[in-house]
């Protein structure tokens, strides 16, 4: 009986702990002007967790320098247009969004869509430049979090996103609701991804479940809209690019070409 | 978005150091710093560079700004480690019901890495204050970092500042016209904006690619070479590298 009793009681505290948790993540993310949630800021991980990083990031941004350096050998122009969609996901992933659940706001990604466009590994290297730049001059990131950033946001959210545009491609889905699905999967990964980096990195003698539990609840007054209205923007900007120049899809071989004439399936 | 080229303008102490001596003494620094077991060693190298920072008359205002992402992290990880890491309870209030439990190790673990980000923070925006991008170019290629990540560094950074602005005309455009007044035109909008930069990025890319050819680029983007070491002011880093070690052994 008192077994019960204590452990009925260990459960109360427990949800109290959890809401009072929730509760706490709304009053700091609301008083926040802006959650730049998704980017591991300078100085959070420990000396080996910002090497490991570094370590799982530098093949994947290898493989994005060297298959920029063999389609730039046939195309020229190639350069500048990663450089430039490089310009354009830090300027997307620098602009303030309204999150209307948490009363603040955040930041969409840019890298479904990148992703998308050029294709992973490129995406991976665009995410580094603008994450590199970002961490120098705006102190968003950081330059010993960047091999994580790069991880999270270049690598999980372009390898995400890409599979999903692809995959739902194949099965004949419309381009908005790819590109929507893609855009979503692309965000919530980037998010996933930060939390098991940070939690893995803060963690010190505690576990690493519970703590992981706690960022994910953190930050899901920001992110699980986030997602979706990056979903929606990268879904539209698809749509804008078919109706207004198929004929980028069609070079970067994102939709194919029937008879000169730009074919969505 | 701050533009972050104006503060450079300065021609003082700091900006006419080599960029190489400050890259690496920014990073033997960073190492200290995430390798820093207790709280004074970052705290002193923050406290050192705000100082450095207020050297070259960066304003207060853009320092604030700067600092208000990583101080509000800094504070959530204090506020998570204190409540919700640890083992050994500091205090213990109940309100309505709910027992809010604050453990001493967590609060401690807490203000450690919130010291480390405070420190790891002034540091890279001391090296961002003080050197123009141009110079951190020409001191990345020194470093052998690969070529083509160097030339891509240049073109965005080049034209951030020119999409920047069309992004600021179209935006303002569209805000002019509601365009962001219910959450669903301000969804509409900004897609358009992000396709619309899209489009002029592409089109860019042609010009700039005709436009570089035709003022003799072959491939690979021309950098600055840098000259030689100034002798002072490799002994002057050396100093600081050792003095900034024995500090980080101590502390």
């Amino acid at each position: 009986m008192k077994k019960t009793v204590f452990k009925t009681a260990c459960t109360a505290l427990n949800n109290f702990k959890i809401h009072f948790f929730v509760l706490s993540a709304f009053i700091f993310l609301m008083l926040s002007g802006n959650a730049y949630a998704m980017h591991i800021s300078e100085g959070i991980l420990p000396f080996n967790w910002a090497v490991l990083w570094f370590v799982v990031a530098a093949p994947f941004v290898a493989y994005g320098l060297y298959k920029l350096k063999k389609l730039s050998s046939i195309d020229p122009s190639f350069k500048p247009l990663v450089g430039l969609v490089a310009a354009v996901v830090f300027i997307i992933s620098c602009m303030p969004m309204p999150v209307p659940t948490a009363g603040t706001c955040s930041h969409p990604c840019g890298t479904g869509i990148s992703a998308i466009l050029l294709g992973p590994g490129l995406s991976v290297l665009v995410a580094a430049v603008a994450l590199f730049i970002q961490a120098l001059f705006l102190a968003h990131g950081g330059l010993s979090t960047l091999g994580a950033n790069i991880v999270s946001m270049g690598i999980m959210g372009s390898f995400a996103g890409y599979i999903t545009f692809k995959t739902l491609r194949g099965f004949n889905t419309n381009l908005f609701a790819a590109g929507f699905v893609a855009g979503l999967i692309a965000d919530w990964a980037t998010y996933l991804s930060t939390s098991v980096e940070l939690a893995s990195g803060i963690m010190g003698g505690s576990p690493f479940m519970p703590l992981f539990t706690k960022i994910i609840i953190a930050f899901v007054p920001t992110q699980l809209p986030l997602g979706i209205l990056e979903g929606a923007i990268t879904g539209g900007m698809v749509v804008l690019l078919y109706k207004k120049r198929p004929d980028l899809l069609i070079k970067m071989k994102v939709i194919k070409s029937v008879g000169g004439v730009a074919n969505e399936a | 978005m701050h533009l972050f080229d104006e503060y450079y303008k300065n021609n003082n102490l700091l900006t006419r150091v080599d960029v190489r001596i400050k890259l690496i003494l920014t990073f033997s620094l960073l190492v200290m710093v995430l390798c820093s077991n207790g709280i004074i060693f970052p705290l002193f190298i923050a406290m050192l560079c705000i100082v450095l920072c207020k050297f070259i008359d960066i304003p207060s205002r853009v320092m604030l700004i700067r600092f208000s992402e990583p101080l509000f992290i800094a504070a959530m990880l204090l506020f998570l480690k204190f409540f919700f890491t640890g083992h050994e309870p500091l205090f213990c209030v109940s309100i309505a019901g709910i027992d809010i439990v604050g453990y001493k190790d967590g609060l401690m673990e807490g203000i450690r890495l919130s010291s480390r980000i405070i420190g790891a923070v002034s540091l890279i925006a001391l090296a961002g204050f003080s050197s123009p991008f141009t110079d951190i170019i020409t001191g990345l290629s020194w470093f052998k970092i690969p070529s083509q990540f160097v030339d891509l560094l240049m073109i965005t950074y080049r034209y951030i500042f020119v999409l920047f602005e069309d992004a600021g005309v179209i935006y303002n455009a569209q805000k002019n016209r509601l365009g962001y007044s219910s959450i669903r035109s301000g969804l509409s909008s900004f897609g358009t904006l992000s396709g619309e930069l899209i489009i002029r990025a592409f089109d860019r890319s042609q010009i700039t690619t005709q436009a570089m050819f035709q003022r003799g680029y072959t491939g690979n983007m021309p950098v600055g070479h840098s000259a030689s070491f100034k002798i002072n002011e490799v002994a002057i880093a050396v100093v600081i590298i050792f003095a900034a070690g024995v500090l980080w052994k101590i502390m």
